[in-house]
């Protein structure tokens, strides 16, 4: 059996202004949302996300649709054009986030 | 009553001819393009340098050649912020369009005084200190005062007095991207520039629209099994009709691909959103908290529920500042031993570059850890890693040298050592800073200026 990732739970999308990027994420049922609002905290998305991420996660939630905010600070080396990344604008870091493997959290 | 908003444009470079059938469908009562993003100023001011003519989006002339027509012969405004640094040279560009194309008494707007860069030290003598948003530093004390744009994000206030004023077409700079669709929104309806709640609604409203394709299978995780790649270029893109209360239908152009659905809008409703209980705007703090959002259809999903609350006290200003330079060189590396061989590259271009004033230098490894940094183990003997290098400078010229002196190692490289050729034929890019501040909304005063063609 394949280990399961918080994709299997959630979708979302990363969008970047300045140096900070937020990265929704949306739950795909109710009972995935009661999950992940339980153990998704903010802490574990930085220690996630490792380096991508230099400072603070902040965490909002939004129970009318079912979803979580992630906003990361200094999250795109300088931002924009500043970054020495090839995804400068940290489109693909939903994806970094959801790769998260979900079971091992119990 | 209802009024139907079309959205063509979400960057500089969309498809803006989405509108057409929109427009020639009767689909939509006015349409917006949003062009700006942070970076395009930066952009647009490299135009304006070489011409003072230019700093506008060449989008303008696409939509004055190509959708002002079919609009104007409909009486359907078009609203777009694409004028950037020059809003007055792309109404002119307009008016010349427009002439050609015989398209008599059009009444073409420009709305100016959204740039503050020729009004800085006016600005920071009446006490404006532009102090970083990030950092707290304050622009004087910066040590690198090289800034090429400042502009203030301005409201929809603007829109709805060219609106009034008969506008068929009005070119913009940098309002603020929902506030295009507001302004449309307030001058239907005439809602007080107090009424929290509507003006929140409109800002909901707009913000779901600004990014076209994204509403409606675009950079879609959620569909990404559902979503025919094929439809991706031929995507229809959306329209909200909206209520006097400010609850809308948000939905797609009729008979053309794409989905609109509540993932799809869920999606887009977070994007570039940080705390979603004060979404700051030039005209509102709007509250995603309290949205609702119901299917109504094929296609079609409710949005109500919108709250808000008084407008911020000051404006946001983004000023673009010139950093130095950027370069990056792309190098392959086979078995075997492809791991050392990396090692080998790195020593050899510390070597060959010492002395040269690089003054930040970033490797990656494309395919394995370029996007998500260490997330996952790296392959213990690959069969190929492809490094990229990535150096900045103050000059252009430091670069340059830098690449001539690695390129001198091309015989005495590591084993099987290949450059991509792409890249090493490559200028150096500038390095633009974004640096945001705030201003006094007493110093700031939107100009609206119409002419008859």
């Amino acid at each position: 059996m394949t280990m399961r990732r918080l994709f299997d739970l959630a979708y979302g999308r990363a969008g970047d202004k300045g140096d900070i990027s937020n990265i929704s994420v949306i739950a795909r049922s109710p009972e995935a949302y009661q999950e992940i609002k339980a153990k998704l905290t903010a802490e574990r998305v930085k220690a996630h996300l490792g380096g991508l991420v230099r400072g603070e996660v902040i965490r909002y939630d939004l129970d009318n649709i079912e979803a979580l905010n992630f906003v990361c600070h200094d999250a795109l080396d300088g931002g924009g054009t500043r970054s020495l990344r090839i995804d400068s604008l940290g489109k693909s870091l939903a994806g970094a986030l959801l790769y998260m493997p979900w079971d091992s959290q119990e | 009553m209802t009024i139907r908003i079309g959205s063509a444009q979400g960057f500089y470079g969309d498809d803006v001819t989405k509108a057409l059938p929109m427009i020639e469908g009767g689909h939509v009562d006015v349409v917006c393009f949003e062009a700006l993003s942070e970076l395009t100023m930066a952009i647009l001011q490299k135009d304006r340098l070489a011409n003072s003519a230019r700093g506008y989006t060449w989008d303008v002339r696409v939509i004055a050649e190509r959708i002002l027509p079919a609009a104007f012969a409909r009486k359907i405004p078009l609203i777009t912020n694409g004028g950037g640094l020059n809003p007055t040279a792309a109404a002119e560009l307009v008016r010349e369009i427009a002439a050609k194309k015989g398209l008599h008494g059009i009444r073409i707007a420009a709305i100016t005084g959204d740039d503050l860069l020729p009004r800085l030290d006016e600005l920071k003598r009446a006490g404006e200190t532009f102090s970083n948003l990030d950092t707290g530093e304050p622009l004087d004390k910066a040590a690198n005062q090289a800034f090429l744009t400042a502009n203030v994000y301005l409201g929809a206030a603007p829109i709805v007095e060219a609106l009034r004023g008969g506008a068929d077409i009005i070119i913009a700079g940098r309002i603020a991207d929902p506030c295009l669709y507001l302004g449309a929104l307030i001058a239907h309806y005439d809602w007080a520039w107090d009424d929290w709640d509507r003006l929140a609604a409109g800002i909901v409203c707009g913000h779901l629209l600004e990014c076209t394709g994204q509403v409606v299978g675009g950079n879609s995780l959620a569909l990404i099994d559902e979503i025919d790649a094929r439809d991706l270029p031929r995507l229809g893109y959306p329209i909200a009709e909206v209520e006097p209360d400010g609850s809308f239908i948000l939905t797609k152009t009729p008979n053309t691909p794409g989905v609109v659905c509540i993932e799809t809008v869920k999606e887009q409703l977070l994007y570039e959103v940080h705390d979603p209980r004060r979404y700051l705007t030039p005209d509102v703090t709007a509250n995603f908290t309290t949205l609702r959002l119901e299917p109504a259809g094929d296609n079609r999903v409710c949005v109500s529920g919108g709250t808000g609350g008084p407008r911020p006290d000051k404006l946001k200003v983004n000023l673009n500042r010139f950093e130095g330079y950027k370069r990056e060189l792309i190098f392959t590396l086979g078995y075997p031993k492809a791991w050392h061989k990396v090692d080998q590259l790195q020593r050899m271009l510390e070597e060959a570059w010492m002395g040269l004033p690089i003054e930040r230098v970033g490797y990656s490894f494309l395919g394995m850890d370029s996007l998500f940094d260490g997330l996952a183990a790296l392959p213990e003997d690959p069969l190929e890693v492809i490094v990229r290098v990535v150096f900045t400078a103050a000059d252009a010229e430091t670069l340059k040298t830098a690449v001539r002196r690695a390129m001198a190692n091309g015989l005495a490289c590591p084993a099987g050592m290949s450059v991509s050729g792409q890249t090493v034929g490559a200028e150096p890019n500038p390095v633009v800073g974004l640096w945001s501040a705030l201003v006094s909304r007493q110093h700031i005063q939107p100009q609206v200026s119409i002419v008859e063609g």
